[in-house]
């Protein structure tokens, strides 16, 4: 599980560095799955997907392009079943997952597939992976 | 039921049924493919991903993505036949579509830098396959607003009749799936043009950026029964939401 603590983040978005890093394709780095929103003066919140137990994302999917791993509990997209609807974004309530047009894909956190990039390298121990 | 076929000599395990073309792509083996999408029936248009199969008494230069995987089933991706073979095909493929890039790295692997053909001139799209990709995906998505029109060398993808289609929202997952792009897509901040008819943008009620097209919004909120006011904001302003209800528990 992926544990966020927004009152420890300093907003140096090392996370987001570290998440395009870890979605590099082509020797580009990807964009990155997290976003550090500020909240205030010094204040800062990280926005990752949830991973939610009933996922509208997933349930909006009309080829199940999105489906949760069992072992790392994070719904993974299958882009080779992806058709580029774009609907897993527009479903989203909490604005976690962007349709890329540029790619023809949606953005989508995966855990890194069990040990998250951001967590590992936030300095700050404001993202913790357990 | 798991059940064992060989392909290359290799023992590989799948599921009876699935897609000999899939199992094998699974296994490793390369096999080029341009009309094949997991998400909707095979069809075998392209002709590119052709093996030699053995299996129950049947020996036949076959497409693999149509072809059900059976216990027992020998199969031979790479022999001088299929090179010959899915040569020709790709010859004939990219004198349809010399414009897609993918297809002329694909030709140009297989030793062909141009066709010796000419099609006759085509009132359809430009670079255009005929797999009917878009079609499939299309209906699979509950649109079906694409279709072929015409026969011989006059068939051509299009909307039925060439004329607007009520059914089409919009979504532009034809173009996304297009093996060789040649679907147009043209948007501005307030549209999107596609196959000759144009589709607003249905925009962010919180900072107007468009998001949806306004069909695509109304189709899925007639199909899943949701509240009219569904989908109206975008994943930009929902993410800002999102962090302020987080500031919120937090300070």
């Amino acid at each position: 599980m992926l544990v966020v603590y927004p009152g420890r983040c300093v907003g140096c978005r090392t996370c987001e560095v570290a998440c395009s890093f870890a979605h590099a394709s082509n020797g580009k780095p990807g964009p990155s799955r997290i976003r550090i929103h500020p909240a205030g003066p010094e204040r800062f919140v990280q926005v990752t997907c949830l991973q939610c137990v009933n996922a509208a994302c997933a349930a909006a999917c009309p080829t199940r392009a999105l489906r949760r791993n069992e072992v790392t509990r994070a719904i993974e997209l299958d882009e080779r079943l992806c058709v580029g609807c774009g609907l897993c974004e527009a479903a989203c309530p909490f604005g976690h997952l962007q349709f890329s047009r540029e790619l023809h894909l949606p953005l989508k956190c995966d855990l890194c597939g069990g040990n998250p990039a951001c967590a590992a390298f936030c300095p700050h121990g404001a993202l913790e992976w357990r | 039921m798991t059940v064992t076929v060989r392909i290359n000599d290799v023992e590989v395990l799948a599921e009876e049924g699935e897609s000999l073309l899939e199992v094998a792509l699974r296994a490793g083996f390369d096999i080029p493919h341009l009309c094949h999408h997991p998400a909707v029936e095979a069809i075998g248009s392209c002709r590119l991903c052709l093996v030699e199969l053995q299996a129950a008494g049947r020996e036949e230069l076959t497409t693999s993505c149509n072809v059900r995987v059976e216990a027992g089933m020998q199969v031979i991706t790479d022999s001088p036949l299929v090179r010959q073979q899915r040569a020709a095909n790709l010859e004939l493929l990219l004198a349809r579509a010399p414009g897609s890039a993918r297809l002329r790295a694909l030709a140009a692997r297989h030793g062909i830098q141009a066709p010796r053909f000419e099609p006759p001139p085509s009132e359809g799209i430009q670079n255009c396959i005929l797999c009917e990709l878009c079609v499939r995906v299309c209906a699979m998505l509950g649109h079906d607003a694409l279709g072929v029109l015409g026969r011989g060398e006059k068939k051509r993808i299009g909307l039925p009749f060439n004329q607007p289609a009520a059914s089409c929202v919009g979504c532009a997952s034809c173009a996304a799936v297009c093996p060789t792009e040649c679907i147009r897509v043209s948007e501005t901040p307030q549209a999107r043009t596609i196959w000759g008819q144009s589709f607003e943008f249905a925009h962010c009620r919180s900072c107007g950026a468009p998001m949806l097209t306004e069909r695509q919004r109304q189709f899925e909120i007639e199909k899943n029964g949701l509240p009219e006011d569904s989908y109206d904001t975008c994943e930009s302003c929902k993410r800002q939401q999102t962090s302020q209800r987080f500031a919120a528990i937090t300070w």
